[in-house]
């Protein structure tokens, strides 16, 4: 019991790390993608929407050769020091990070020196992407129907039924979560698929937010086939008890949903989701086989189990709608979006079993209550419905790669980025909102190397000559996090501002750089 | 609409002449290899502020500095290591003047006045550049500084793009 009230304790800790982040998403590249440069640039910017730690760099030049590249990660930004004898033509650049949920964010970018040429384009993950889908569904099939097979064959039937089954469902759902494990590391890596053989992918999916969920997944995996032969009832009940709350923890800690806030809703409706989710689909196999074998407790076990589920269903129903709000932000994101393709579709499947699930509790159950004998069309109904909810499985398995439409709204909201560099220095400027009207700069200031500068002033000069506003100057306050604000500084109009960022060194020495920017 | 547009009239007659609003070198060029008089000419305070500190780093390559007295005014040298050494009548010279400050005074923004001292350009500096001297003017409230130096490419000319450009003077070739 002492191990139930720890695991409550945890879900309860980590519904309370409040820390809000999203699913990262690239808002900004400097050169951006599918420009045109004269020179080559020293350095390559990627931003975004949250601070991410980047794993894997690449740079195809463009005669086609792979190039080394110096990757450091400034906060939202990660930096690529080019290599300084980039061929002309176009070059490609793929990325790999991990976001502050544990998701890898990858993409590429092209950028041409001089001319477009036919650059190669980054290497495919198909294959890699189709094996972390499975690897995903059989997850999700040994936490549902193994771990729940168990506990209902311990709380609800009182006796083993379909064992054979929920022995392979936990099978296969630890080779899913062992492979989910190492395949993440690869696709984090950018490897070919035989990356997965060497340690650095696993090292590396180690220190992501997936690892702790997927400990916890072949926990309750373990612990319910250890329970499954229990010396007592009280034993089997308890070891149960516990493997279904690490089903909820591991849904809790992982994936998109975990990071949405408020986290304390997010993450409760994900641990009820889950646990729910084992509850019902951990019966279909075993109700089935008891069907099938006519036993005399069918009678008695479907009605508990009905009578239980029905509380269940909804709370399935409030904590998915719970997240699906959270997530999808507005029903247009239901067409617009890839994630809200899927949860639509989900939810026509979701209907769909729910009606199965009510034609089981009201006519076919009541049909065998009256002529015991008639359990075929029960039979039929279930193994539809364990068919639907395997569909649904797979759909839910595409999230993995698909940002919710909440973490894409946030990156059309987050500030204008401006990144300077110049042999001297390096300055990068945010502008929030980016917007005309009053407009609050963080000026992060570094040397050409990306180290930091040590300014004993700061100022920023705005001006816009395309409307003959001459140049303002307003002092920057070097705030604790390290950078340089200007708060409410005016932008009154559209147009191409001058932006001019002037660092005292020392007393008689400033280091002034200056660019554009649009402001709308 | 109209108020911006008066606005920006307003300044840029304002901007059209840098030259009396800046502190600037009297002598707008002279020869490496030889003595140069350098006049800091003061035209005004710090946005209406009275001056009392004039501060004025020596470029390298600039030797053999020696600052003229004011009467009012307190004069402090601040010596130091060369980057490298420098050939001055016949002696090997490593270090000496680095910064010269004018202080203790009071020079009222709708006064003028000059700050002078005299140096040696040694052949060291390249001709046809312009040798920037680098000065803050400190006041009772505020200061200015007048150190920006244009990146190497863009012409020195007066003003351009900065507000507070650095004096500079022209360097013509050994006579």
């Amino acid at each position: 019991m002492r191990l139930v009230a720890s695991l409550a304790a945890l879900l309860v800790a980590l519904c309370l790390a409040t820390a809000a982040h999203a699913h990262a998403v690239l808002i900004a590249a400097e050169p951006a993608d599918g420009s045109v440069l004269a020179e080559a640039p020293k350095m390559l910017v990627l931003r975004f929407n949250e601070a991410v730690a980047p794993t894997a760099v690449s740079l195809l030049d463009a005669a086609g050769r792979p190039r080394d590249v110096a990757i450091r990660a400034v906060d939202q930004s990660v930096l690529v020091s080019l290599p300084s004898d980039l061929p002309k033509g176009t070059q490609a650049i793929s990325y790999r990070v991990v976001s502050q949920d544990g998701h890898p964010v990858a993409g590429s970018l092209l950028f041409s020196i001089g001319t477009v040429t036919g650059a190669t384009a980054a290497p495919d993950g198909g294959v890699l992407h189709a094996l972390i889908w499975l690897a995903r569904l059989a997850l999700y099939f040994g936490l549902l129907a193994g771990v729940g097979g168990v506990f209902f064959a311990a709380w609800i039937s009182h006796g083993p039924a379909g064992e054979r089954l929920i022995m392979w469902a936990l099978k296969i759902g630890l080779v899913g979560a062992i492979a989910s494990l190492g395949l993440q590391g690869v696709d984090l890596l950018n490897l070919p698929l035989t990356g997965i053989l060497t340690r650095a992918a696993w090292a590396t999916a180690i220190n992501t937010s997936l690892f702790p969920a997927l400990l916890l997944a072949i926990a309750a995996m373990l612990i319910a086939a250890i329970a499954w032969r229990s010396p007592s009832i009280g034993a089997s009940w308890r070891r149960t008890a516990i493997a279904m709350i690490c089903v909820g923890l591991s849904f809790a800690i992982s994936g998109h949903a975990a990071t949405a806030s408020p986290q304390w809703l997010t993450r409760t409706a994900l641990f009820i989701h889950g646990v729910g989710l084992a509850y019902w689909m951990g019966a279909l196999a075993p109700l089935a086989v008891l069907a099938w074998q006519r036993k005399d407790s069918l009678l008695r076990v479907l009605r508990y189990f009905s009578t239980l589920a029905v509380p269940i269903v909804a709370l399935i129903a409030v904590s998915g709608l719970v997240l699906a709000v959270v997530q999808l932000e507005s029903f247009r994101a239901l067409v617009d979006t890839g994630y809200g393709n899927i949860l639509l579709l989900k939810l026509v499947l979701v209907s769909l079993l729910l009606v199965f699930a009510a034609l089981n509790r009201l006519v076919f159950t009541p049909a065998i209550a009256r002529e015991f004998h008639r359990t075929r069309p029960l039979q039929r109904s279930i193994a539809l419905e364990f068919v639907l909810m395997i569909a649904i499985l797979s759909l839910v398995a595409l999230w993995r790669f698909t940002p919710p439409p909440r973490a894409l709204a946030m990156s059309s909201d987050v500030p204008l980025a401006v990144h300077i560099h110049t042999d001297a220095a390096m300055f990068q400027v945010l502008i929030t909102p980016g917007k005309v009207g009053q407009n609050d700069f963080v000026l992060q200031l570094m040397n050409g190397d990306a180290s930091p500068f040590a300014a004993k002033e700061a100022a920023l000069t705005l001006s816009l000559p395309e409307r003959g506003i001459e140049p303002m100057e307003r002092s920057a306050t070097l705030g604790p996090d390290g950078y340089w604000h200007v708060n409410k500084a005016p932008l009154p109009f559209p147009g191409r501002w001058h932006m001019q960022i002037g660092a005292l060194v020392s007393d008689f020495k400033k280091v002034t750089l200056e660019d554009d920017v649009d402001i709308r | 609409m109209r108020t911006y547009a008066l606005f920006a009239v307003a300044a840029a007659a304002l901007a059209a002449s840098p030259a009396i609003a800046h502190i600037t070198l009297e002598a707008k060029q002279a020869a490496v290899g030889s003595y140069y008089k350098a006049v800091f000419a003061v035209p005004h305070g710090c946005a209406g502020s009275p001056t009392v500190k004039v501060r004025v780093q020596i470029p390298e390559g600039v030797i053999g500095v020696k600052p003229m007295p004011k009467a009012g005014w307190t004069l402090d040298m601040v010596t130091g290591k060369y980057a490298s050494e420098y050939d001055y009548h016949g002696a090997k010279i490593s270090e000496g003047v680095t910064e010269v400050a004018w202080s203790g005074g009071k020079l009222s923004d709708q006064n003028y006045d000059e700050f002078v001292m005299q140096t040696f350009l040694t052949d060291t500096l390249k001709p046809n550049t312009v040798l920037y001297f680098p000065v803050v003017q400190e006041c009772e409230q505020g200061v200015s500084r007048w150190i920006d130096i244009p990146s190497a490419g863009q012409d020195g000319g007066h003003g351009h793009g900065s507000r507070t450009p650095a004096p500079g003077v022209r360097l013509l070739p050994k006579s």
